[in-house]
C-alpha cells in the first residue's frame, strides 16, 4: 500500500492530462483508485472486499467487446443510455462500441446499479477495457 | 406473417425501383430514401434489393404472426416492440405475436421524415416487370399495387429462419454530413434550361432557402422561395426525364421529380439533383428549408463512389459481424 | 421555339443523357430515333434507351467516370444520329371511339377560347389525322402522338388539373394523347375514350408501340 500511496501523486498528474474518467491500480500490496471530481483528480475509497484481489470483489466490471470507440448513448439520440445510480436488468444495453459504420451493444452481464462509467463518450477503448462498473443487486 | 394495424398511413411496398421499362411509360419508384433501404437489408443479411415497408406517416403499428427478425432505418421514429423502446438503425428480432409501434420521428436537426421497415428475407410479393416496388399509377407492382391498409398481411420471405441481430449502424446522415449555412443542403447539375432563366434567379435559386411545402409527396416535392424567370417564355416537346429533376411551371416555383414522378415531361429543367444525394431529400421533412449546391461531373461521379462505398463498408462490417461466434439474441 | 442547327446533348443529374436533334417536329426525325435508340441502347454505358418527341433520354448503367469520358460518350452520340437512318416500322392501326365536350372534355372550352375555332371545327380538325405513336412516356401505356393539326394547338395549363380519368383525350401544346390511367395532367382535356393501354403481364406490357398509329373516332359531341 505504502509503495502505491508513494505513486498516487504520480498516477494523479499523468491523469489529469489524460480524459480518463476513473484509474484502478490492483497490486499484491493493495488498490489505488483515482477519479475524477470537477476538475480534480480525487482518491476513490476503496472497498474493503476490493483489498482481496480480483475474486469476491463487489462491483462487476462490464468490458468492452471489441475494440471501437465508447459511446454512451446512440448517436441520433441526446441522452445516455444509462446513468449513474440507475439499476439496469441483465442484458440490458449501457452502452455502445462503435467500430467504423457499425455499432455493437455493451450489455450488462448481470442486473445491477450503475456506479460508474470508466470511458468519456467518444473515446477509443481497446478489447476488454472496462467500460462500465455495476454494483450488483 | 406480417399484419397492418395502422389505417391511411401511406406505407408503401418498395424496394430499389423498377428500371428498363422507361419506355413504356413506367416511372422507377422505389425507396425515397435508397440508402436507407440498402442498410437495412444489409443488417439483416438480405439482398441489397430486397423489399421493405416505406412508412411516410406515422404513427404506424403491425403484429408479427411469427417469429421474425426486422431492421429500422431511415427516420427514428421512437419504436417499442410490445412497448420496448427500440435504438433506431438496429436489427432486431420479433416474436410471434409482438407489436411493433412506431411513433413521430424524433430530433431536432437530424429529423427524418420515412422510416424503412426491413424484414428477413425481404416482403415477398410478386415481382412484376422485374421488381417489387409500388407503382401506384399503374395500379400494379409492391403490395396489390396500393399503399397499405389496416388488415393487409405481409410476408417476410425469411420468416422463422435464424438470423443474427442486437446490433446496428451509424445513419449515413451522420457519416455523410451535408451542409450549406446550417441548412441540409442536396448537390444538383445544371440541365438544358439552367441558362434560359435569367441570372438574377439562377444566383436567387443557389443562395436561397428553399421550403419544402406540404404540396409534397413521393410524385413531387413543391418548393417554395423566390420565383424563377425565364428570360422567354419556354414551351417544350416532352422527353424523358428521371426522379430529381428540378421543373419549373409557370408560377415559376420549383418541383422536384421524387420517385414516383411521371417518366417524361415536357416544362422547363432548372437542374438535377444528383443521384448520390437524393436519399438526402427522401428524408428531408415537409416544412424544413433546405438549400441546393451548384456541382460539376466529376463531383457528382464521386459523389456516387462515396456512398458505394459506405454502403461496402456496411456490408464487409456486417458480414463479419453475423459470422463471429457469438449467441444470436 | 428556338431552332438550332446543331443536336443538343444535355445532363439529367448523373441518372441521364437527354439527346435533342434539331429541326422541325416530324415522323422522319423520329424514325432516326427509333434508329439511334436502338444502337445506343446497346452500349455498355447505357441501362434503356427512352425515345421522346424527336428526343431520346438515355439512362446510365454505369455513367462515365471523368468528365473526358462523358464528352466523348456525347461526340459518339452526335455521330451515331449523323449516321442514322430512318426506318420506317409497320404497325397496327387502332380507331378510339372519341366522345368530344361534356364531362369527359372540361377544357374544349379553353381549346376554343385559344385557337377561336368552333367546336365542330376543333373536332374535324383532331379526329382527321392518323396519328403515328411517336414514344410511350408520362405514365404505363401513353403513347405520344404525331401529326396533329397545329391550328388547334394550346399551351399546356397555369394550373394542372390535379386527376384526369384514364381515357382522357388530350391537347398539350401541339401534342395530343390519351391517358391510360388516372392521374395528373397539365394538359387540355378535350373528349373521352376507353381501350386499355397497358398490361403488366403481358410482353411487351403496352398494347401499342412506337411506329402504331391511331386514328380517333368521333363517337359524339356534347356541347
Amino acid at each position: 500500500m505504502r509503495d502505491v500511496a508513494l505513486h498516487a501523486s504520480l498516477f494523479a498528474a499523468w491523469l489529469a492530462d489524460t480524459d480518463i474518467g476513473l484509474f484502478e491500480l490492483r497490486t499484491p500490496n493493495g488498490t489505488l483508485r483515482l477519479g475524477r471530481q470537477g476538475d480534480d483528480i480525487v482518491e476513490l475509497p476503496v472497498e474493503p472486499s476490493d483489498a482481496q484481489g480480483a475474486a469476491g470483489a463487489a462491483l462487476v466490471t462490464v468490458k468492452a467487446p471489441t475494440v471501437g470507440i465508447f459511446l454512451n448513448g446512440h448517436p441520433l439520440g441526446n441522452a445516455p443510455l444509462v446513468r449513474i445510480g440507475e439499476r439496469v436488468a441483465a442484458g440490458q444495453t449501457v452502452g455502445l462500441m462503435q467500430i467504423g459504420p457499425l455499432l455493437l451493444p455493451v450489455a450488462a452481464a448481470e442486473a445491477g446499479k450503475i456506479a460508474a462509467v470508466c470511458v468519456g463518450h467518444g473515446l477509443s477503448a481497446g478489447y476488454g477495457t472496462p467500460l462500465v462498473e455495476l454494483q450488483p443487486l | 406473417m406480417i399484419e397492418v394495424l395502422s389505417s391511411a398511413a401511406l406505407a408503401t411496398v418498395q424496394d430499389l425501383g423498377r428500371t428498363g421499362s422507361l419506355r413504356w411509360g413506367v416511372g422507377t419508384s422505389g425507396a425515397m430514401d435508397n440508402l436507407a433501404l440498402a442498410a437495412g437489408n444489409l443488417l439483416l443479411g438480405n439482398a441489397l434489393g430486397a423489399a421493405a415497408i416505406e412508412i411516410p406517416v406515422f404513427p404506424f403499428k403491425v403484429r408479427f404472426g411469427e417469429d421474425c427478425a426486422f431492421a429500422l432505418t431511415g427516420a427514428d421514429c421512437a419504436a417499442r416492440l410490445d412497448g420496448q423502446p427500440l435504438l433506431p438503425w438496429w436489427v432486431h428480432q420479433a416474436r410471434a405475436g409482438q407489436v411493433l409501434a412506431l411513433g413521430l420521428p424524433q430530433g431536432g436537426a437530424q429529423r427524418g421524415t420515412r422510416a424503412m421497415l426491413c424484414v428477413a428475407g425481404g416482403v415477398d410479393v410478386p415481382e412484376v416487370l422485374g421488381s417489387r416496388s409500388t407503382q401506384l399509377r399503374g395500379a400494379f407492382g409492391g403490395h396489390e399495387g396500393r399503399s397499405l391498409r389496416r388488415g393487409d398481411v405481409l410476408r417476410a420471405a425469411g420468416a422463422g429462419a435464424a438470423c443474427k441481430t442486437g446490433f446496428g449502424l451509424v445513419p449515413p446522415a451522420l457519416a455523410m454530413p451535408l451542409e450549406r449555412d446550417g441548412l441540409p443542403a442536396v448537390r444538383v447539375l445544371p440541365a438544358a434550361e439552367y441558362a434560359g432563366f435569367d441570372p438574377a434567379s439562377r444566383s436567387a435559386f443557389w443562395a436561397g432557402e428553399w421550403k419544402i411545402t406540404s404540396q409534397s409527396d413521393r410524385y413531387g416535392y413543391r418548393l417554395e422561395g423566390e420565383a424563377l424567370r425565364p428570360i422567354a417564355p419556354m414551351e417544350l416537346r416532352s422527353h424523358g426525364i428521371v426522379p430529381g429533376v428540378i421543373q419549373v411551371p409557370h408560377s415559376g416555383q420549383p418541383i422536384i421529380q421524387m420517385r414516383d414522378a411521371q417518366p417524361s415531361g415536357g416544362y422547363p429543367k432548372f437542374g438535377t439533383v444528383i443521384e448520390a444525394d437524393m436519399w438526402r431529400l427522401g428524408q428531408a421533412p415537409i416544412g424544413s428549408r433546405m438549400r441546393f449546391i451548384e456541382t460539376g461531373w466529376d463531383e457528382a461521379v464521386a459523389a456516387l463512389d462515396e456512398v458505394r462505398a459506405w454502403l461496402d463498408k456496411v456490408a464487409r462490417m456486417v458480414e463479419l459481424h453475423r459470422a463471429a461466434p457469438g449467441a444470436r439474441r | 421555339m428556338t431552332t438550332r442547327q446543331r443536336p443538343s446533348t444535355s445532363l439529367l443529374g448523373t441518372t441521364a443523357l437527354l439527346f435533342e436533334p434539331p429541326g422541325e417536329m416530324n415522323l422522319g426525325t423520329q424514325q432516326r430515333i427509333w434508329a439511334l435508340a436502338h444502337e445506343a441502347g446497346a452500349w455498355p454505358e447505357i441501362r434503356e434507351a427512352v425515345p421522346g418527341m424527336n428526343n431520346l433520354m438515355l439512362t446510365f448503367l454505369r455513367p462515365p467516370r471523368r468528365l473526358e469520358a462523358l464528352e466523348a460518350l456525347e461526340a459518339r452520340l452526335a455521330d451515331a444520329w449523323d449516321a442514322a437512318v430512318a426506318r420506317p416500322r409497320e404497325g397496327r392501326v387502332v380507331e378510339l371511339p372519341v366522345v368530344y365536350g361534356g364531362a369527359g372534355g372540361p377544357h374544349l372550352s379553353d381549346v376554343m377560347a385559344h385557337t377561336g375555332l368552333s367546336i365542330e371545327r376543333i373536332v374535324e380538325l383532331h379526329s382527321a389525322p392518323l396519328y403515328p405513336v411517336y414514344a410511350l412516356g408520362s405514365h404505363p401505356g401513353y403513347c405520344y402522338l404525331g401529326g396533329m393539326d397545329a391550328r388547334i394547338a394550346t399551351p399546356r395549363r397555369k394550373v394542372p388539373m390535379l386527376s384526369i380519368p384514364g381515357g382522357a383525350v388530350s391537347i398539350g401544346g401541339a401534342q395530343t394523347g390519351v391517358s391510360a390511367s388516372p392521374g395528373p395532367s397539365g394538359w387540355n382535356t378535350i373528349g373521352s375514350t376507353s381501350m386499355c393501354f397497358f398490361d403488366p403481364a403481358q410482353d411487351p406490357p403496352a398494347t401499342l408501340q412506337p411506329g402504331d398509329m391511331i386514328r380517333f373516332r368521333v363517337e359524339g359531341i356534347v356541347r
